[in-house]
């Protein structure tokens, strides 16, 4: 029950909307300053309004290799969208049969495969990143895709979400599928893949973020510009230095680099918040 | 069709838990043979022994005098009905159905045309779109039915089919499988807790109890002549009188010191077994005991009354008449007729062989 | 439970990919970190010798490493305490408003999916010395603000840019954990004639309990390792190491200074960090379940 105050619901509204608008002067700030010219910038303070080169700026990242890189916003987005689509993807791959694995098998060592997976959950690459570029290395995996995606697979986050998943299938599904004759690579293709749909969806946008977001390891790996990542590739256009900042170029960079994960999140927002609330626990 | 013999059959867990203690029984083809009794009595774990979904731990159990120890559930020819129907929430009824002949690789035509037929049988032809979650309990119990038949397997086991359904739902189902069992004329094995509907669906019952069985026979048999206190116990409603009882210079004395009947071949201490409804009400002149009605519980066509009788520790209970006059606090002269008395060792439970007067007169 | 006993090599089949990568970039990278940080590497690398725990003193001795800490606890208490108080305010509001709470749920949750990289440009345009709006407006109360230039100026672009990003994920928690609180609490409460001030501290909070100290933990692991983007890609630790956190710090040492061993060393102590507060987190949320 809420009292009817019909004032305080005003004053509700009031305080939300202007933090929504607060949320949004960065994002405003940047659209603006993406449609002038750099000329037109650097005449005072960073304008309100639009100017009339929003197309030409973008087109001019989109096309040609940016000032400070070898490279095209269209290359760093297309290198970008190749690690996360990686990430998610792969991720999820190994995770379903691990915990597949894990929850529906018994075995010798049991018990230990799932320990030697769920310790990784508590080290995140930052900590062990100076080996993990050594393997890298060694591998010959720097400056290439399979460099950028693998050692970011390397976590049990989604296996742990399948896990408990798994643990609340009925175990009579799993019955009455064997007595009508499914063995394991059946029950998982025609039963539990089904089953998992929405949590599938859920972990994809989760990883999908995860992976497009990636900084420090894109950063160590690729000394290659081909290779770059968006989000990486923000400092090196951003960074003060004699010349004068391309504010305009960077902003657009900058919004390139956020529509796919915003967009993704606003869309499929009912996936992700249901996995966010489940991974809590 | 097929029958099932099991021998000495074992079941022990990894914990060290003995569910089974050497389970010895044979089922003819074509029969239902109805598992009962209470919960933990390793029931359920029969027929998942039967169905393939535990491991047997020694002992031998065969399919038409095949062995199939070792062999994984599918390849049994079972078909199970789960107590949760335990259908498959992403498949829409026909798939349901059809999964099972599915894995087999039988061709989609003939399928599709078993599908419908089992549909038809238990009139689901409406539903076969329709994904579980958009039916009622019944017809999920149904589909579930219908997803065992439609194999034609050579054994159905049922694991409390019925117990997630209403109790009106559950009599008219009840009378379903029965008329669907004898129309189809497969072996079943069907577990229950509720021995009204174990009672109503078997051709002979099992009673389990405590990992081991008590007694296999007809219902009528296990009615008439419970081979333990146990059965007689469990095996009908509302449940046997027991009366603590003593033998006495060849006399079997009940309460504080009614004599009942002569006893020669038996010593000591005994139970006396008597069914609500064989009590009788009769002139104090010839009556056994008197009872004083405590609590009456009016049925309709009976009424039960719960008796005090001095000397006894627990309360006699007597099926009467719907329409017979009585208040509580009354008090009734009551008779047990010899030939309706089961005696029973207070030790190990089982029957003492005896017999009546009256039944030898007859 | 039933499960597929029988199969002897098909799990190893399923968890082999998993079990793969998992050695090759988590334990043996692990490894050789633990086994780094007892030895110190010549600087041309021709060879190493075992110090025992000569890095581990070195690193916990230096004033620079204690700088690091002492940032590294600014930006985790600033972020945590700004972000989750701001959604818990924002939360609570949208909870009240029963009509709307997914609209504004839709309009706040986007920050999320921003890299903290980008966060940190969008917002380092806004208090660019030059052309920043902000700034602009500072100028104009007498605050001259170059966060190139002064560090604590430096240390507040990165919480607030930090703060941006981590309150959405905050706001969707507490949301989730508000509107979980059964109606018939506070309606009881109201009975009682407990006002909405008092309903909020003595029922509505100790019930969000667990979902606040979820939260902590989460953006206390934020504010270490996932500030990196943001501080790189900002003020790259600068000025003078005024945003130097303690990951910012092994990254420098290792990528930049190639000092293997302390950089292995620092890593080992994240390690330990890490570990402990994911177990308190295990901890506390097991009692949780109980209660």
């Amino acid at each position: 029950m809420r009292y009817r105050r019909p004032a305080l619901d005003w004053l509700s509204h009031g305080l939300l909307l202007l933090c929504v608008v607060a949320f949004c002067l960065p994002v405003w700030m940047a659209l603006t300053a993406s449609t002038h010219t750099q000329t037109a910038l650097y005449t005072g303070t960073a304008p309100l309004w639009f100017g009339g080169e929003g197309l030409s700026n973008f087109i001019g990242v989109l096309t040609a290799p940016m000032d400070r890189l070898g490279a095209s916003a269209a290359r760093l987005l297309w290198n970008s969208t190749v690690m996360a689509l990686g990430i998610a993807v792969g991720k999820i791959a190994i995770s379903i049969l691990a915990a597949y694995a894990i929850v529906f098998f018994r075995f010798p060592l049991r018990r230990t495969c799932f320990w030697l997976i769920f310790i990784t959950l508590m080290l995140p690459i930052e900590v062990r990143i100076m080996p993990t570029y050594k393997v890298a290395a060694d591998l010959n995996l720097l400056n290439s895709y399979i460099g950028l995606i693998l050692p970011l697979i390397a976590s049990a986050t989604a296996t742990f979400l399948f896990r408990q998943f798994y643990l609340t299938v009925p175990n009579e599904l799993l019955e009455a599928a064997r007595v009508d004759g499914a063995g394991p690579w059946r029950f998982l293709r025609d039963i539990l893949l089904p089953l998992s749909k929405t949590n599938i969806a859920a972990l994809f946008v989760i990883m999908f973020l995860y992976g497009w977001n990636q900084y420090l390891w894109p950063l160590l790996i690729t000394t290659d510009d081909h290779y770059l990542t968006t989000v990486v590739s923000l400092k090196r256009i951003s960074a003060a230095s004699d010349e004068l900042i391309p504010w305009q170029e960077v902003m657009a960079t900058t919004l390139l680099a956020m529509l796919p994960p915003v967009a993704v999140i606003v869309v499929l927002q009912r996936f992700f918040v249901k996995g966010l609330v489940d991974s809590e626990k | 069709m097929a029958t099932l013999k099991l021998t000495a059959l074992e079941k022990t867990y990894p914990n060290g838990h003995r569910a089974l203690h050497g389970i010895d029984l044979e089922i003819d083809d074509g029969e239902m043979v109805v598992v009962v009794g209470p919960s933990g009595c390793g029931k359920s774990t029969l027929l998942r022994c039967l169905a393939g979904l535990e491991t047997i731990s020694s002992g031998e159990l065969a399919i038409a005098g095949q062995r199939v120890n070792e062999l994984e559930p599918a390849a049994r020819d079972i078909a199970m009905v789960f107590q949760n129907y335990a259908l498959y929430p992403h498949m829409s009824v026909a798939d349901n159905m059809g999964y099972a002949l599915k894995n087999r690789g039988v061709p989609k035509p003939e399928r599709r045309r078993r599908v419908a037929e089992t549909a038809s049988l238990l009139g689901l032809e409406a539903l076969l779109e329709r994904k579980p979650g958009q039916l009622s309990g019944g017809q999920r119990q149904r589909v579930a039915m219908g997803r065992a038949i439609v194999r034609e397997p050579r054994v159905f086991l049922f694991d409390e089919p019925l117990s997630n359904l209403d109790a009106a739902l559950r009599v008219q189902m009840r009378l379903e499988i029965r008329r669907l069992q004898k129309r189809l004329g497969i072996t079943s094995v069907y577990v229950t807790h509720d021995q009204v509907e174990a009672m109503t669906l078997a051709d002979r019952l099992v009673i389990m109890n405590g990992g081991r069985i008590e007694q296999v026979g007809t219902p009528l048999e296990l009615y008439a002549r419970p081979r333990t206190r146990f059965v007689a116990g469990f095996i009908g409603s509302p449940a046997m009188n027991f009366l603590e009882a003593r033998v006495k210079d060849g006399e079997i004395i009940v309460g504080d010191g009614s004599v009942l009947a002569p006893a020669a071949d038996i010593q000591g201490s005994i139970a006396v077994g008597i069914r609500p409804e064989h009590l009788r009400v009769v002139d104090a002149g010839e009556a056994d005991l008197t009872a004083r009605v405590e609590m009456l519980e009016p049925l309709g066509a009976d009424t039960l009354a719960y008796c005090r009788v001095s000397g006894l520790s627990l309360p006699l209970v007597i099926r009467l008449d719907g329409g017979a006059a009585l208040a509580e606090g009354q008090t009734l002269a009551v008779k047990l007729p010899l030939s309706r008395l089961h005696l029973f060792d207070l030790d190990s439970g089982e029957r003492l062989p005896w017999h009546s007067p009256e039944t030898s007169i007859v | 439970m039933t499960t597929f006993d029988n199969h002897r090599v098909t799990p190893w089949i399923l968890l082999a990919p998993q079990l793969l990568v998992v050695a090759v970039f988590f334990f043996w990278p692990a490894f050789q970190a633990l086994q780094q940080a007892f030895y110190v590497e010549d600087p041309f690398g021709l060879g190493r010798s075992f110090v025992w725990f000569d890095n581990f003193t070195r690193v916990l001795a230096s004033p620079e490493y204690h700088r690091a800490l002492g940032v590294t606890v600014a930006v985790g208490v600033g972020v945590a305490v700004g972000a989750m108080a701001l959604a818990l305010l924002l939360a609570v509001l949208a909870d009240r408003v029963i009509r709307g709470a997914r609209v504004y749920r839709s309009l706040l949750i986007w920050p999320y999916a921003v890299a903290p990289a980008v966060a940190g440009v969008l917002w380092m345009f806004l208090f660019d010395p030059g052309l920043g709006i902000v700034s602009h407006l500072l100028a104009g109360v007498g605050v001259r603000w170059d966060h190139h230039l002064h560090g604590d100026q430096a240390l507040a672009l990165v919480i607030i840019a930090s703060i941006w990003k981590q309150m959405s994920y905050n706001f969707v928690f507490f949301l989730a954990g508000l509107q979980a609180i059964p109606r018939s609490l506070l309606e009881a409460a109201a009975i009682d004639a407990a006002g909405p001030w008092r309903r909020f501290w003595s029922i509505t909070f100790p019930l969000l309990s667990p979902t606040t100290f979820f939260l902590l933990v989460m953006n206390s692991v934020y504010a270490f390792f996932e500030t990196f983007g943001t501080i790189d890609a900002t003020t790259a630790g600068g000025p003078g190491g005024a945003t130097r956190t303690l990951v910012y710090k092994v990254y420098e040492d290792g990528v930049i200074g190639y000092d293997l061993g302390s950089s292995a060393a620092q890593s080992v102590i994240l390690m330990l960090l890490v570990g402990l507060l994911t177990l308190i987190q295990f901890r506390y949320v097991e009692r949780r379940v109980q209660y």
